[in-house]
């Protein structure tokens, strides 16, 4: 019964044959009679107020079934965050003012798409043009235009905050007072996007009482709430279904004004209503990712031990709240989980801004903030005359401590992790080769680590999964749960766990997931929770099955419970394993003897099950998490020191994602992560200019392709069990390993060139101008000591 | 999707393409792979009211002549070009610049032709223009220019961005057109007007027909490099095609091309440069004085969020390394 059958083994996707095959439906496949187009009208101003709009000529075009705005909306608002601090912000359509570039106005439903386009250019909007403002620090100046009015609780004379969180504990002036050494540094980011392929595509269809959905979403149970608010309708009326995902990285979550106006556009119309957004739109008015301002000024003993750091970060949101309140509270927790420090202040501000509204990105915030700190460590073991390795050691949180703000580290290991990066990638042995060698030709290498640690799962609504396991009576089972496969492969590792707690083969599970009216509700896939809540939900559901058949078995076999156990759809006795009842044949005897059962499976999981909600944003108060996930990552990297150009030549990633129920998928999420990393590293940016987008596409804006991969190599140190029967801690993967592969590839192009890089990304022209000030300044020093040869000349 | 009505034709013969190119009486586009003009379609760049398809119409495939040249149908296809043995044989340099474009998807319907033809490229231009940059710019028939409003009016400077281009007026290729009065042949380099707003020297109604390349002559070697920040799947930051061929004695230079592209409205000769070069013995400080030289004269544009100063530099060291590669092989390395 320990030996693990499923769990632990890298069975292949299960939609993997419906992918390669083009069998697989996205929400663009969904084909249903009647449909109508609908299109979007954008703002062409990042900042206007709008005096008037005039719909007439667009809705007297033939072909034009509807045209909406604000006025046709019920005005209800809706917002990533929704809390009594941070209600809902945003209106469905532009009321009154525009604030960014591609902000939603109206909307149109026709029978064609060019007649929807011709619709559009029909629509007449006067606008009143407002000074706009595109740098976060700018914005804060109180001179600045206002976007909104900062937050009513920030206290500082600072304009368009949109909120802040504050945190920490001990006394940071006290801590530099004692330190030995104290150094302060700032570090920028570009803006990135998440770059899923599949387009943002919602279908809608209103039956009369029923709203159905079909839309490219990474959590359908947040999309039901938010739009059956928007739309002033019951949860039960709203019908978001399963359909495949193209990618999401954290850009599918939240409500979209495309989603409710096409849903809207079906309830006026009484037909379907399919909008597409192009790429374009997606680059210059869809959501991306927070660039981050971090400034940190850490003090050390002489050994290195940290003794006190004090962060500021400040965030580019965009043009309304979006996930800005929530990246700097994570920024605070991605600042404190890995390392000790017994003298931490933070503060982070949100900061309005006219861009386009920001959502989360894989890693949220955590890829910036340890690309800051672990720069800043390598600098003051440097300083230190520390090698890499130590200073992190010195400083990393040990299995079992309890951390300031209630979580536990629990068996989490990153001493191990970087202990094991360290021997594998030989940093030690390549560290300082460029710096301190004679080199020839015009290719350095250079190696540098970095570490992270990321939360699996917190509170967030709606909070909990849960799980239904219902048998067949021919001994197959089907999984009912709300769980979204956006291509992490929750569906896969579902059907394993239920596969080895009820003792049936992989092909004996089918799924039946993310249809709100059809599974019970899920977390979704965007707290890096999944496998982790979902899973332990499919876990007790699986088991609470099992044991129902174990029951009705026992019953049938004048067997106590205690003697029988499952194993090939086979209840059994293990004192007399002949005896033994296949699962058809109990559920035939459960239906033929107790009334008729079925046997259905439940579980349901919630995240530290004793907190009341999440921690505070503002405050940072509260527990965060009940899983740390930590990882160290060593890069080696390649510089041309003539053209600047940089790549990733290496990746090793070592991580502790607890226990791995799929190590293919684990490895995938790791291969995924360093690739999305590299982008970020040494290709990425959307460019722009006074808030519109230069580079709306896939060829001017560079995600890397398979040419640009990277060997990777990872290990996982395995700190948790998975026990039949027993909840078990995974932790998390998907997420938290974008960050400290960032951080390393910046510490080896300084292990490669001597140059420190400040800013992502590390483009070119910044490595080349690095190179030059070096030069300069290496001419200055060898001028100065030729100087002062000469003078001590005798 | 492209959203809005055109009248499209699949002619069998040249003659017949020809004829409607000649003759509907209204904006018509040869259509060949499509790979850059419908794009252009999609964001309403370009608005021909009729397609005259060539894909009905099979290249010939390319053929020596009695004087060693090689001639090449316009119609051939990239993928074709790159992948053909005779090629890859007789015109590396060719072949190796056909492979730097895009990637093999574009490049199995992309026409040589077509990619000669491609309209120049600029972050304001190749985006859909609903509400970003929705005013027309002057290359759109419009009266601003976004990146250079401070320039005078009817200047714009959107880049060409073929990575052929420079290839073929590094090895002197002739370029055939039929127009009207029957066929005409001029210079690869002559192609080119250096005005963006309608850089390529011929007429609406002539086609390229093919590209004839001279023999490569003995003590002949090439070179050619396109930086890229990705590597593959993107335009040029810059492209740059080398051409060498020495004295009998192995060593003076008899004759060199420069030509740089992807950071001008045409591909640039960098005269001085090969000027440099001609009547002297090679040699890698030589090779590397004619690269500054060559960054110094081209004066690239700033394009796709590349400083000059990067581009410069950039070219700089590539083109050492290119010349250097046509250097060796020029003298008997490598071909
Ligand atoms: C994703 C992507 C990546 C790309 N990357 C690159 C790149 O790296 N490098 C590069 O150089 N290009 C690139 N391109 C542009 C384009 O694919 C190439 O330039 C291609 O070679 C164009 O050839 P085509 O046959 O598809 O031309 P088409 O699109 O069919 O035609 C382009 C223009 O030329 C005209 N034309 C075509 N044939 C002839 C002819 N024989 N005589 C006269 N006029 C003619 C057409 O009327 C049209 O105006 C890329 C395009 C895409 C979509
Ligand atoms: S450079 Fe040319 S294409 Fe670009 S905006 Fe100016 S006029 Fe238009």
């Amino acid at each position: 019964m320990s030996e693990l059958n499923f769990v632990g083994k890298s069975f292949k996707r299960k939609d993997g044959p419906d992918k390669v095959t083009g069998r697989a439906v996205y929400s663009e496949d969904v084909k249903l009679p009647g449909t109508l187009i609908g299109r979007i009208l954008r703002s062409p101003h990042p900042h206007a107020r709008i005096v008037g709009i005039d719909t007439s000529k667009a809705r007297a075009l033939p072909g034009v079934k509807g045209v909406i705005t604000v006025e046709d909306t019920k005005g209800v608002k809706h917002g990533f965050v929704e809390t009594p601090r941070y209600p809902a912000d945003q209106e469905v359509l532009a009321r009154g003012k525009v604030v960014h570039v591609g902000e939603e106005i109206a909307a149109v439903a026709a029978v064609d798409a060019i007649t929807a386009q011709r619709a559009l250019a029909l629509i007449e909007v006067e606008y009143e043009i407002l000074p706009a403002v595109f740098d976060a620090e700018r914005a804060m100046d109180p001179s600045a235009p206002e976007i909104h009015p900062s937050h009513p609780k920030v206290k500082e004379e600072y304009a368009n905050i949109g909120g802040k969180s504050e945190g920490g504990w001990g006394d940071v002036e006290r801590g530099f007072a004692e330190s030995h050494y104290v150094r302060e540094d700032r570090f920028e980011s570009q803006v990135r996007t998440h770059g899923y392929l599949e387009s943002q595509v919602t279908l809608a269809h209103w039956e009369g009482d029923k709203l159905n959905v079909w839309t490219s979403s990474m959590g359908n149970f947040v999309k039901r709430a938010k739009l059956a608010k928007t739309l002033d309708l019951p949860y039960s009326a709203v019908r978001i279904h399963k359909t495949y995902v193209g990618g999401t990285f954290g850009g599918k979550i939240d409500l979209f004004s495309h989603e409710y106006c096409a849903a809207r556009l079906s309830i006026l119309t009484g037909r379907p209503v399919r909008i597409v957004a192009s790429r374009e739109e997606i680059f210059s008015a869809f959501r991306h990712a927070q660039p981050l301002i971090v400034e940190v000024k850490t003090g050390v003993k002489k050994d290195g031990t940290i003794l006190a750091q004090q962060m500021r970060v400040i965030n580019d949101a965009g043009a309304y709240r979006g996930s800005g309140v929530v990246v700097v509270f994570l920024a605070w927790g991605f600042t404190m989980a890995p390392y000790r420090c017994p003298n931490l202040k933070y503060e982070g501000f949100s900061v309005y801004t006219n861009y386009s509204v920001r959502a989360p990105q894989r890693g949220h915030g955590c890829p910036k903030v340890r690309f800051a700190i672990e720069s800043q460590l390598d600098m003051i073991a440097e300083a230190l005359g520390i090698d890499p390795i130590a200073i992190r050691l010195r400083n990393a949180r040990q299995p079992g401590e309890e951390l300031p703000n209630g979580d536990n580290v629990h068996n989490g290991n990153l001493p191990a992790c970087i202990r094991m990066a360290a021997e594998k990638s030989e940093l030690l042995k390549k560290y300082g080769q460029a710096r301190k060698t004679p080199q020839t030709g015009h290719l350095r290498r250079g190696i540098g680590i970095g570490i992270s640690a990321y939360f699996g799962g917190s509170l967030v609504y709606p909070n909990s999964s849960g799980v239904m396991v219902k048998m067949n009576d021919d001994g197959s089972a089907i999984v009912l749960t709300g769980a979204i496969d956006v291509g992490q492969g929750s569906e896969t590792i579902i059907a394993q766990i239920v596969a080895e707690e009820l003792a049936v083969g992989m092909d004996d599970v089918k799924l039946i997931s993310s249809d709100t009216d059809a599974t019970p509700q899920d977390i979704g896939a965007w707290v890096s929770g999944m496998t982790y809540i979902t899973g332990n939900a499919a876990r007790q559901a699986a088991g609470n099955a099992r044991e129902k058949l174990i029951q009705v078995a026992a019953e049938q076999m004048k067997v106590p419970v205690e003697d029988l156990w499952v194993e090939n759809k086979e209840v059994f006795n293990r004192r007399h394993p002949e005896q033994r009842m296949s699962y058809a044949q109990v559920f035939a005897a459960s239906v033929a003897t107790r009334r008729g059962d079925t046997i259905v499976g439940e579980g349901f999981w919630r995240t530290m099950r004793d907190e009341p909600t999440h921690p505070s944003l503002a405050t940072t108060k509260g527990r965060w998490t009940e899983n740390y996930a930590f990882s160290a990552q060593v890069a080696e990297v390649e510089v041309d020191i003539e053209t600047g150009e940089a790549k990733l030549v290496k990746a090793y990633t070592v991580h502790d994602c607890g226990f791995p129920i799929n190590p293919a998928l684990v490895k995938g999420q790791v291969d995924g992560q360093v690739s999305m990393a590299l982008g970020h590293a040494f290709l990425e940016e959307v460019l722009t200019k006074n808030g519109y987008t230069l580079n709306p596409n896939w060829l001017d804006y560079r995600m890397p392709t398979i040419h640009n991969m990277a060997a990777s190599e990872d290990a996982d140190v395995i700190t948790e069990e998975y026990r039949v029967g027993q909840p078990y801690r995974t932790k998390e993967v998907g997420e938290g390993l974008v960050s400290g592969i960032l951080a390393a590839m910046g510490n080896a192009v300084y292990d490669a060139t001597g140059v420190r890089l400040y800013s992502t990304p590390f483009a070119p022209d910044r490595i080349l101008d690095g190179l030059k000030k070096l030069q300069l300044k290496q001419a200055a020093e060898i001028r100065e000591t030729t100087t002062e040869m000469q003078w001590s000349q005798p | 999707m492209i959203l809005y009505d055109f009248d499209y034709e699949r002619p069998g013969t040249l003659q017949e393409a020809m004829s409607l190119l000649r003759n509907s009486g209204v904006d018509a586009r040869l259509l060949a792979g499509g790979t850059d003009l419908l794009p252009n379609m999609r964001v309403q760049n370009l608005k021909p009211a009729l397609l005259i398809s060539l894909g009905a119409i099979a290249p010939m495939p390319p053929q020596a002549g009695e004087d060693g040249s090689i001639r090449i149908d316009a119609l051939s296809r990239l993928a074709d070009l790159e992948n053909s043995d005779f090629i890859r044989r007789e015109i590396p340099l060719l072949a190796e610049s056909a492979h730097a474009v895009g990637g093999n998807q574009i490049r199995q319907s992309a026409t040589l032709g077509g990619n000669l033809c491609q309209e120049t490229r600029c972050l304001h231009l190749n985006q859909e223009h609903d509400y970003q940059f929705a005013a027309p710019c002057y290359k759109r028939g419009g009266d601003c220019c976004y990146p250079y409003p401070g320039n005078k009016p009817g200047s714009c400077w959107s880049v060409y961005m073929s990575d052929t281009a420079p290839a073929l007026i590094a090895l002197g290729a002739e370029v055939e057109i039929l127009g009207e009065e029957g066929t005409r042949s001029v210079p690869a380099e002559r192609l080119f007007s250096g005005n963006a707003l309608t850089p390529l020297l011929i007429a609406r109604s002539e086609m390229i027909r093919s590209l004839i390349v001279p023999a490569a002559p003995a003590g002949f070697g090439w070179g050619y490099h396109k930086s890229t920040l990705r590597g593959g799947l993107e335009f040029a930051m810059a492209n740059m095609a080398v051409t060498l061929r020495l004295e009998d004695d192995g060593e003076t230079c008899a004759a060199a091309r420069i030509v740089v592209g992807a950071v001008s409205e045409g591909p640039l000769r960098a005269s001085s440069a090969e000027r440099k070069l001609v009547g002297k013995a090679l040699t890698a400080e030589l090779l590397s004085e004619a690269a500054d030289d060559a960054s110094d004269e081209i004066n690239p544009l700033p394009h796709h969020g590349f400083t000059r100063n990067y581009l410069r530099e950039n070219i700089r060291v590539y083109l050492r390394r290119t010349l250097t590669a046509a250097l060796e092989r020029a003298s008997g390395g490598i071909i």
